[in-house]
């Protein structure tokens, strides 16, 4: 059972997906149904953090170690981070447009946060597109991604707390929502699908580093 | 520890480049303006300036005088250096804009002192991201990266900064002017020390 992760991965997310479309959910005003949104809106964001730091903690052992892989799998996390950020914003938007009347709503500080962290993980790529040599590439992209994980840590965390505008809940004080009334039955799901999403992103994040080494492999690269 | 070795060529256009800003910007608008679009002005001209100062700070050391730096001083006394030097540039600058944005439209902010300190912060928290980003730029022939890399960076920070100014222009004192303050000076320390340690891997070759 090399793989029982991946087979927890599709037990999970089959798990979430029968029991988001048509398990019991609480009465809420407005929300309605909208809240088995919260089973894939919430966990991209989840999912997305997780990959950016790994790719951060990847990007550190780059400049301490000069190891190829490690770039590799840097950059491998940040593209699927970044894919699962722009699938957060599309499931976030739809969320809003539900319940908050808009696709986008200027006084909620974390959809621009959001935007932002999609902004400066785009610059990461154009400036990976911008180089040459791999090494110089893998070296000035990695002391890039440390500065821009450490900066959008610090837009998520710290900005919405001291900001009074926003819509989400758990709203001035902790930007998450554990304070919601989340009842147990959206619990009995939500915490499967927070974890099956995130081994979903990893999945897909290893089988892109596995598809880059089979092509340094075949462009006889070699592999360090 | 740190020798200021740098020759001011080149200022001048910068200082002329803020007042033709400040001048378009204030027949864009017919010099009629609101405070809150005046501070938002403000950094926003400040910012551009900024990349367009900072951006200069590694291109010139491209080929001899980079080989000349390296075998002078250590990474860690360049980058402080250029932080400080850079950090002053834009604290002149701002006050430049400052001077000629009261000047056109005749308006000022009410806490002039709280300002001012805002500046002196905000300027060193821009000088240290732009200087490392500037350092990385610098090695790629693409011109725009530093804006590209910038923006979103800064964002954070500008937005603090934003919201102190606009706090600072009510007369009055409360917590949320410490707490802003703190939050400024918070990232300017976090950048600092990523920029110092960080820098070395840019600077060998």
């Amino acid at each position: 059972m090399k793989y029982w992760w991946k087979y927890l991965c599709i037990i999970l997310l089959l798990y979430t997906v029968v029991m988001g479309f048509s398990g019991p959910i609480p009465q809420m005003n407005i929300l309605e149904q909208s809240i088995r949104n919260l089973y894939f809106h919430v966990p991209m964001w989840f999912s997305m953090m997780v990959l950016m730091f790994a790719s951060m903690v990847y990007s550190i052992r780059y400049l301490s170690k000069q190891k190829i892989q490690d770039d590799i799998k840097a950059s491998s996390y940040a593209t699927v981070g970044f894919l699962f950020g722009i699938l957060g914003i599309i499931t976030g938007s739809i969320w809003a447009r539900v319940t908050w009347g808009a696709w986008w709503v200027f006084q909620e500080v974390k959809l621009n946060g959001a935007a932002a962290a999609l902004l400066i993980y785009g610059a990461y790529f154009i400036l990976r597109g911008s180089f040459d040599e791999e090494e110089k590439k893998a070296r000035f992209s990695a002391v890039y991604s440390i500065f821009a994980f450490t900066m959008f840590m610090v837009f998520i965390n710290v900005i919405p707390r001291i900001s009074n505008s926003s819509l989400h809940p758990g709203n001035g004080g902790n930007p998450g929502f554990n304070s919601y009334d989340l009842d147990s039955n959206l619990r009995m799901v939500f915490y499967p699908a927070v974890i099956g999403w995130i081994l979903l992103s990893v999945w897909i994040a290893s089988l892109i580093i596995r598809m880059k080494n089979v092509h340094r492999k075949i462009h006889h690269l070699d592999i360090d | 520890m740190q020798l200021e070795w740098r020759q001011k060529t080149a200022l001048g256009s910068i200082f002329i480049y803020v007042i033709g800003t400040s001048f378009l910007i204030y027949l864009i608008f017919q010099g009629n303006i609101t405070i809150p679009t005046w501070i938002a002005l403000f950094w926003v001209i400040a910012l551009f300036t900024t990349i367009n100062a900072v951006s200069k700070s590694f291109l010139k050391d491209v080929n001899e005088q980079f080989y000349y730096l390296r075998s002078v001083a250590t990474p860690i006394q360049i980058i402080f250096s250029k932080i400080i030097y850079n950090a002053f540039l834009i604290i002149l600058l701002s006050l430049v804009v400052y001077a000629v944005m009261i000047l056109f439209f005749n308006q000022n902010i009410e806490n002039k002192l709280l300002f001012l300190f805002t500046i002196l912060l905000g300027a060193f928290g821009f000088s240290n991201l732009f200087t490392l980003l500037s350092a990385i730029t610098a090695r790629t022939q693409n011109f725009v990266l530093l804006a590209i890399l910038g923006f979103p960076i800064i964002l954070p920070l500008l937005l603090l900064i934003v919201n102190m100014s606009e706090l600072s222009n009510f007369a009055i004192q409360d917590k949320d002017i410490y707490m802003n303050l703190g939050a400024i000076a918070l990232l300017d320390v976090i950048t600092l020390i990523l920029s110092v340690v960080l820098f070395p891997y840019i600077w060998r070759d």
